[in-house]
């Protein structure tokens, strides 16, 4: 056991000599890998190079950086509020548990301790961890694109509606609800959704002149006409800096990412330098006490919310799926004994006939049930974030079809397209929607059965 | 035992005869879609009997009353009020006046319990004699119920309480999106509409009055108030013929004054009408005062009943409005109309003079028509003068564009034809888009800056990541990933998330499945085939039963990992970003995403579409939130008597989204 263990140590070394001789060679590559790296940051999270030098030998000055770094660019990503006052206890957190459910299992991050004071090495390894597997630069480039153009999203995930919360100014605390103020509220809500109809509709026809008057206008040959941003900024010329700085900003960062993908690779090798320290330094023993640890983990019995609405999700549709297979199951076996009577009855009828058909059905149900399956399989992708509107008649569509068109074909997509995901979409809901009203029909028939002497009739 | 208030004692248990429909099926009862005028006139009285319902609430509040209540009209807890005091309701159906009628329900709750207003106000003469037979009813044999039925409408204060603030984030979110798309939208109708007035109005922020969860007594009072001057209204009306102008502009004004009014702009508004009439009446007499009215309101002149506040606010922010809400006005002005409006609105010099154009234009759809051309051309020459920075000869040119339109509202599909000096300087000078929106150049600073921003998002999508990069990556990743203390493959939380999605999604795909086989097929052929389709959904239904024990044996093993922190998650737990796998890669994450639409009415539809999903998505959630609190309040047996009007109320809001009621009916022949 020793013995394996030194002379794993052993080949680490050799290894490490290695590797320390290529950085060597590399050297000066490398603070230009890290400079690129950190220019190609959203600038409010920026790091200095020197922070990440130093995180290199965990020096404790640079862990708080290093927190700060990463509980803001996976704020960023996860659409989270922030401020830079942010308690430090809670920024950190947040990083380890966003490191968690991205499946980041390092037992040494999680052992950190609260206030920050230490673990820069811990951090860049996750940083660079997250750098690839999430995307994480490409995503930031991509969330924080300055906005020039009139966007929609075509996005069919849905936004976490913000959990309700009751104001203090609310009815005296012991005060009962009158079930009226429920229904007005009600009302009124629908009501909104109307306006909101109305206010979208209006929107959109503002939207679709301005794109047609502008037409022919811009540069862009994929655009060719302004967006509202654009066609303000002739008119109100002065406005015209701000925006040109973003715009500015961004180039800039653009770039520092195209160089950073230049000198990757030193930075890569060298982060495998810093595993190999960490080897070094004896961390061996801790991963076989973290092995000890696991075990002795206690079941967990935890409140958060996320869990609980991933195991009420869960609960809920093995729920379904079992009241389905029951369901299934009855039919089937009807079915069956239905179909049994009809054959014998008349086999001797329709034997050599039936074998076609039967196979020609067979083909088709298998057919149908494909669709199904092939949902299961991991879906493709679906479409995130928004997208730029453009007015491309399509007369004009077809015209264009040039090599530019081409180019950006990839990331084009057709208003159709998204129309028809939505249509799915609600399609779905309006099913759960229907699901659910029916379960409350049903429990709600069998409450008014206990009504005495009234008889419920449903509209 | 009697009634604490209003028109509790409706409550409609005791018919006396065998079957009698207890409470009678209203549906449609919120927004109803009689025409305007029978609406009103049917209504605005009954809406008087529902304040006084309401003061007699107020008193039954502090001292409880003998008796029964004096207006027992409404069905307690089976009207679901509707909204009130909505400002702008675009939709055919909310812009009607029924619903701002239903202000009148928008009465306190607290003040209208044992709540009568928004009983009383759903009255209607069919029911009433219906009522008065309950009244009868409950004096002989069940008039203990009375008062249990108010006690009935009530809900345990926990439970209703959040329900009622589930609703009311719900609200409050779509009131946050209606801000923002007002803004935007005011925005661009800024640059829709001529150019050079900008230094006037800027768009502001949209509408900031907050409907309030409650209204003020303040607001009671104006809705009084309100209900007076359309009782009023309603006399004018008849005498529209006489003097159409003055009557519309005063109780209009009056309308608008008082329905709306949100509580900061009151003190600055309620003085408003008093002065409007009188400027606008100075002006049709012909005096050459200039518009000084920031705000001449267009709504001035409109038939009371159309008033939208709303739109009213909306228009004193931005002028450029009135092309936008042409089809808003129920379709009077037609779409002809809108074009030549637009058309028109080249000539004219200032936002306020425009606006008295779309004021002017809009007793085309009242019988005022004559007065208002004279009206028009004052206040075209009105706006020349005041702005000062035309020239003699413009305004000349002005009026004579004035005179212009106001041959145009004779002969309505008269086009825009005149040339004259505006359309000559093409990008300084003014002008609408529509007219010189192809020639116009962004700044060449923008153009700089965007071609070289577009050139660097194309080069790094373009980039491919050479294969020693790529070599030395893996390999990091893959020692890191050595180092975890998950086993290995296993799924993380967000992919779990996501797998989950995936399973619901199949699920909904199945039961769809189901429900579309036939129950009886009619040939052997497809009672075969639903036999297969049947087997082959059963099997698939076990296979998503073990996945899901796969998924949830995941979960746990990964929660035994998780960091003790993890309430954080809750609100880390991203709604849209694609899990690890999913991510398209990172080349298509760089892209410059473009959604291309080919018509106004796909662009409508998407929009249209999308708001629709996420009305679902919040109804679905506010669904469960009252199955989770409602529901109980029932479940407890035996039922109390008394609260059959609660089951009706809880029936309507969880099984038909408070839209239908369902019929209780008396079974009287039990005994």
């Amino acid at each position: 056991m020793h013995g394996r263990r030194r002379e794993r140590h052993r080949e680490q070394n050799r290894e490490q000599n290695r590797e320390h001789r290529e950085h060597r060679e590399r050297c000066p590559a490398l603070p230009a890998a890290v400079g690129a790296l950190c220019r190609a940051l959203p600038p409010r999270a920026r790091p200095a190079p020197d922070t990440l030098r130093r995180a290199k030998f965990d020096r404790p000055q640079a862990s708080l950086d290093f927190w700060r770094l990463l509980y803001v660019l996976l704020k960023q990503i996860h659409g989270g509020r922030w401020t830079e006052s942010d308690a430090i206890g809670a920024q950190v957190s947040f990083v380890k548990a966003v490191l968690w459910y991205h499946g980041y299992g390092r037992p040494q991050l999680q052992r950190l301790p609260a206030d920050g004071s230490a673990g820069s090495r811990e951090l860049l390894l996750a940083f660079s961890w997250l750098l690839h597997s999430l995307g994480l630069l490409e995503q930031l480039l991509a969330r924080n694109r300055v906005q020039t153009g009139d966007e929609a999203s075509v996005c069919t995930c849905e936004d976490e509606l913000p959990s309700s919360q009751e104001g203090p100014g609310e009815a005296g605390a012991e005060d009962r609800v009158d079930v009226r103020y429920l229904q007005w509220l009600n009302g009124r809500l629908r009501l909104q959704w109307c306006s909101l109809h109305a206010q979208h509709q209006e929107h959109c026809k503002l939207l679709h002149k301005i794109h047609l008057f502008t037409s022919g206008s811009h540069m862009d040959q994929n655009l060719r006409h302004f967006s509202v941003t654009e066609t303000d900024l002739i008119r109100q010329p002065e406005n015209c800096k701000q925006l040109l700085q973003l715009l500015e900003s961004e180039t800039l960062q653009l770039e520092a990412f195209l160089e950073w993908k230049q000198l990757e690779a030193v930075y890569w090798q060298w982060m495998e330098t810093v595993l190999d320290n960490m080897a070094e330094e004896g961390n061996m023993c801790e991963s076989q006490d973290a092995d000890v640890e696991k075990r002795r983990l206690p079941e967990v019995t935890s409140s958060c919310p996320w869990v609980d609405k991933l195991t009420g999700q869960m609960d809920r549709l093995s729920r379904d799926l079992l009241a389905l297979q029951e369901q299934l199951q009855q039919r089937v076996a009807q079915r069956k004994a239905a179909w049994w009577e009809k054959v014998a009855a008349r086999e001797e009828l329709q034997k050599e006939r039936f074998c076609a058909t039967a196979r020609k059905v067979q083909e088709s149900v298998e057919l149908k049930l494909r669709g199904l399956t092939s949902l299961r399989a991991p879906r493709r992708n679906r479409m995130h974030g928004s997208g730029r509107l453009v007015l491309r008649s399509t007369g004009a569509a077809s015209r264009a079809g040039t090599a530019a068109c081409a180019q950006e074909a990839a990331a084009a997509v057709s208003a159709t397209e998204v129309l028809a995901e939505l249509q799915l979409r609600e399609a779905s809901l309006q099913r759960e929607l229907q699901q659910l009203r029916r379960e409350c029909r049903r429990r709600l028939d069998g409450i008014a059965e206990g009504l005495e002497g009234v008889i419920c009739v449903s509209p | 035992m009697q009634s604490t208030g209003g028109s509790s004692s409706s409550l409609p248990c005791a018919v006396s005869a065998g079957l009698k429909a207890v409470l009678p099926g209203l549906p449609g009862l919120t927004p109803a879609r009689d025409g305007p005028a029978s609406g009103c006139g049917a209504r605005a009285e009954p809406r008087g009997s529902g304040f006084s319902g309401l003061s007699t609430a107020k008193a039954g509040r502090n001292k409880p009353r003998e008796g029964r209540a004096p207006r027992a009209r409404g069905i307690p807890g089976t009207v679901p009020p509707a909204p009130g005091k909505h400002s702008d309701h675009r939709d055919p159906p909310a812009r009607h006046p029924s619903d701002r009628g239903a202000a009148g329900p928008r009465g306190q709750p607290e003040r209208l319990r044992p709540g009568a207003a928004p009983a009383a106000r759903g009255t209607r003469p069919a029911r009433r004699s219906w009522q008065g037979r309950s009244e009868r009813g409950a004096g002989a044999g069940a008039g203990g119920r009375s008062g249990g039925a108010a006690a009935g409408l009530m809900l345990p204060a926990g439970c209703g309480r959040r329900a009622a603030a589930a609703l009311r984030t719900a609200l409050g979110e779509g009131a946050e999106r209606r801000r923002e798309l007002e803004r935007r939208a005011a925005r661009s109708r800024a640059l829709l509409w001529r150019w050079d007035d900008e230094e006037e109005e800027q768009p502001q922020p949209g509408s900031s009055t907050e409907h309030e969860d409650r209204p003020s007594p303040k607001e009671l009072e104006e809705l009084e108030l309100l209900n007076r001057a359309l009782e009023k209204a309603l006399k004018v009306r008849k005498s529209i013929l006489k003097t159409p102008l003055e009557a519309q502009g005063a109780t209009g004004k009056k309308w608008a004054g008082e329905a709306h009014a949100p509580k900061k702009a009151e003190e600055q508004q309620v003085p408003v009408p008093v002065q409007d009439i009188h400027e606008c009446r100075k002006v049709r007499a012909g005096s050459k005062k200039p518009l000084l009215l920031k705000k001449p309101s267009p709504y001035l002149l409109r038939a009371p009943y159309r008033t939208d506040p709303d739109m009213k606010k909306l228009q004193q922010k931005v002028p450029a409005r009135c092309v936008s809400q042409g089809p808003r006005i129920a379709g009077k002005i037609t779409s002809k109309g809108m074009t030549s409006k637009q058309g028109r609105s080249h000539r004219t010099a200032t936002g306020a003079s425009a606006r008295e154009v779309c004021a002017a234009a809009e007793p085309w759809e009242t019988p005022g028509l004559s007065e208002s051309a004279p009206n028009e051309q004052q206040s075209f020459s009105g706006g020349g003068s005041t702005v000062g920075k035309n020239s003699i000869a413009d305004g000349k040119q002005l009026l004579d564009a004035g005179k212009k339109s106001c041959g145009f509202l004779g002969e309505s599909s008269k086009k825009e034809d005149t040339a004259g000096p505006w359309e000559r300087s093409i990008s300084l000078g003014p002008g609408t888009l529509q007219e010189k929106g192809c020639q116009l150049k962004l700044p060449l600073s923008y153009r700089k800056a965007y071609s070289r921003n577009s050139r660097a998002w194309q080069r790094c999508r373009l980039y491919q990541t050479s294969a020693d990069a790529a070599a030395a990556r893996t390999r990091f990743m893959e020692r890191i990933q050595t180092t975890f203390c998950s086993p290995k493959l296993s799924l993380s939380p967000a992919e779990i998330e996501e797998e989950l999605r995936g399973l619901q999604d199949v699920f909904s795909h199945l039961r769809q499945y189901v429900e579309a086989e036939p129950v009886d097929p009619p040939t052997l052929q497809g009672e075969y085939e639903s036999l297969l389709t049947l087997e082959g959904l059963q099997s698939t239904v076990s296979q998503c039963l073990q996945k899901l024990q796969l998924l949830r044996a995941a979960l746990e093993s990964q929660l035994r990992l998780c960091p003790d922190c993890i309430g954080d998650v809750g609100s880390c737990s991203p709604a849209c970003v694609p899990a690890r796998g999913q991510t398209c890669d990172s080349a298509d994450m760089l892209a410059v995403p473009l959604l291309y639409y080919s018509s106004l009415q796909e662009l409508r539809d998407l929009f249209a579409l999308k708001l629709q999903v996420s009305m679902l998505h919040q109804e679905i959630a506010i669904q469960k939130v009252m199955m989770a609190e409602l529901l109980p309040v029932l479940e407890p047996r035996p039922f109390l008597e008394g609260s059959a009007g609660l089951f009706r109320a809880i029936h309507t809001q969880l099984c038909e989204g408070g839209r239908h009621f369902p019929v209780l009916v008396r079974d009287e022949l039990l005994d």
